[in-house]
């Protein structure tokens, strides 16, 4: 017999703290759909998502109806496309994100990530082209989310890449300039990127994977949020240490929601279940906000002092329920901190409360990195790529998943609103530090070796 | 050797349960299952023993009754028969049905009777109607036992549509979703 207490707390979680599972996301293997024929290959990865994919969003409805979780996301990750289609220009690297996107509509899933190349160590032929082919790509499709890997603790950090990445990320702006350059909200640079990520943009198939796997990423900080604030309205007077208890125990009850659906749906399609990512992810809704716990855990705001400590305790808090409740724990597993994706967060940066260089500084006790963050559309490609190159040296030398997604937003300076639509949010442009400044530090390209940290054999 | 069931009800206060188990230990009764509650000041028991065969139920409640009576509560004891299943062997699921919303005659009854239709078994019902503001007051919780070959999504939607129209809100989950979330 269950007990009205654990009854009525669910239903609390479900009705009015915005529990839900954020994303069910199939990855899909698509290794021997290599052809050298652009149809032919193009025919062989339509047929298998589409295949494998066909029920994954009504068994994610049945399986959430069930429960009554909602299953807010459905999505695909695929193998890297600069791996499968190195053989293709960057013409035809553009035909093929067309095709993911309509596999995507076909099965009706919201975005499909694996537009992804990884040159943590070098450029391949294959690589390059995808690259080139990332601002049309993302310009032209609506469902393509892409990522490139850049650096990496055993491998350094590849600054030729770096700023290679500067410059696409300034053409995708450019090519999206109608919509606030919102080709760069679907694109992420990665140091250290996982095999296993369920969230977009930086969702991709690892390699390392086998034909097809289910991965859940769950949320929840409107969960977080009101536990610290029943825990601090009760008598007991918790002190810093036994909130981050009841962050623990939050993140547990989380979790466990995710591992439960995302193993049903994987049985239920008959495909192995792989990982939960256990990382508060916000929406643009007030109540599933980041930025809000740190008002309750007493902070003026996001970004004041003492923000980094509150989300390194929260941060690490959250990863130890997590780890408790399920053994197959992947991703990023951590708390997002999107500028535009969390209204509370983006209301700090207007308010001059949080900076790039505060967020850069808290992404180092986190679990992604510059996120969502809109930056005035004439900062320089150097400039962005100098950006990049800081945060991936956080994630290089901390042996971390670091990412950047930048938007510099065509026509906008610091202070303007972009507004990117649905969870992607609007956010205010913020300020960057030598803008359009000359970079030439970044100009001299090359590798920046492996750190000693990649030493550990 | 019989088996029998006794339901015992009255005003709840210390000394119940040890009254009702001295008696049937003293007539030779063995208690095999006891679930107790007390609904605001009312004590409710019910119990499930084995009876010496030259013992008849009257007897039994003849004794019981001598002790309960000064304690203002009553005995009833009825041999038990051997019933298949409620659901006869039917496969089912175990679901919980949770309503909050404002108390009003007929709550129980209107949601009982779609249950009911669909030939789906309530297993256990916990509900409080203490009136006020908090949905928390006014909350029933049935555990239920949904057989799986009936038209599930029938059945919700008409508990939807009867919840709307009580003005109750309705959530319909899986039993699992409440042990994931709370039991290690």
């Amino acid at each position: 017999m269950l007990s009205t207490s654990e009854i009525v707390s669910t239903l609390e979680m479900l009705q009015n703290e915005h529990l839900d599972v954020r994303t069910v996301t199939l990855g899909i293997n698509l290794l021997d759909c290599a052809s050298a024929d652009l149809n032919r290959f193009k025919d062989n990865i339509f047929a298998r998502i589409t295949g494998l994919a066909k029920n994954l969003v009504h068994v994610c409805n049945q399986v959430g109806d069930k429960y009554g979780i909602p299953v807010v996301n459905k999505r695909i990750s695929v193998s890297p496309v600069a791996v499968l289609g190195a053989m293709f220009s960057s013409m035809e690297m553009v035909e093929i994100a067309k095709t993911l996107n309509e596999a995507a509509v076909s099965v009706n899933v919201d975005f499909i990530g694996g537009f992804t190349a990884l040159v943590q160590k070098g450029i391949a032929r294959g690589d390059r082209a995808l690259i080139e082919a990332i601002p049309q790509a993302l310009a032209e499709t609506d469902r393509v989310c892409s990522s490139v890997n850049v650096a990496s603790t055993r491998a350094g950090i590849n600054m030729d890449a770096v700023l290679m990445m500067g410059k696409i990320i300034k053409e995708a702006a450019s090519r999206t300039a109608a919509q606030d350059g919102l080709a760069c909200a679907k694109l992420c640079v990665f140091a250290n990127i996982p095999e296993d990520i369920p969230f977009m943009a930086g969702a991709y198939m690892g390699i390392g994977e086998s034909d097809a796997v289910i991965n859940v990423g769950v949320s929840g900080p409107g969960v977080v949020k009101k536990a610290i604030d029943r825990a601090l309205a009760s008598d007991s007077k918790p002190d810093l240490g036994q909130i981050s208890e009841i962050i623990k125990r939050t993140a547990y009850k989380v979790t466990r929601v995710g591992e439960l659906i995302g193993r049903e749906v994987a049985q239920v399609l008959d495909i192995r279940f792989g990982v939960v990512d256990l990382s508060l992810a916000p929406t643009p809704n007030v109540g599933d906000s980041v930025g809000e716990i740190f008002q309750s855990l007493g902070l003026k705001s996001i970004g004041v002092p003492g923000s980094t400590a509150a989300l390194a305790m929260l941060n690490d808090a959250i990863k130890k329920g997590g780890a408790f409740a399920s053994s197959h724990v992947g991703g990023l597993s951590g708390a997002f901190i999107p500028v535009s994706e969390d209204l509370n967060i983006g209301e700090a940066a207007r308010a001059g409360f949080l900076s790039i260089e505060k967020l850069e500084a808290m992404t180092s006790v986190c679990s992604v990195g510059l996120d969502m963050v809109a930056i005035p559309g004439d900062t320089s490609a150097e400039t962005i790529a100098a950006i990049i190159a800081d945060e991936m040296a956080i994630g290089v030398i901390n042996k971390k998943t670091t990412a950047t997604r930048l938007i510099p937003v065509p026509g906008k300076k610091a202070g303007d609103f972009a507004f990117f639509g649905g969870l992607l949010g609007q956010s205010v442009i913020m300020a960057v530090n030598n803008g359009g400044g000359e970079n030439r530090f970044i100009r001299l390209g090359g590798l920046i070796p492996a750190p000693l940290q990649s030493m550990n054999n | 050797m019989k088996k029998i069931i006794i339901s015992v009800f009255g005003p709840d206060r210390p000394g119940v349960l040890a009254a009702v188990s001295r008696i049937l230990f003293e007539q030779d009764c063995n208690i095999e299952n006891v679930t107790q509650t007390i609904l605001q000041s009312e004590f409710s028991g019910s119990f499930i023993a084995e009876m010496p065969a030259d013992l008849t139920s009257d007897a039994l409640c003849c004794f019981l009754s001598e002790a309960l009576t000064p304690m203002r509560l009553q005995a009833n004891v009825k041999l038990m028969e051997i019933n298949p299943p409620a659901l006869g062997g039917q496969l089912a699921e175990p679901y919980v049905i949770t309503t909050r919303g404002p108390d009003r005659k007929g709550l129980v009854a209107n949601v009982t009777r779609i249950i009911a239709g669909y030939g789906v078994n309530v297993t256990n019902l916990q509900a409080a109607f203490k009136g006020g503001e908090n949905p928390n007051d006014n909350i029933m919780i049935y555990e239920v036992d949904v057989p799986v070959d009936i038209d599930t999504q029938a059945f919700h939607r008409d508990l939807r549509d009867k919840a709307a129209e009580l003005d109750l809100v309705i959530s319909i989950q899986h039993r699992k979703i409440f042990e994931a979330i709370n039991r290690v």
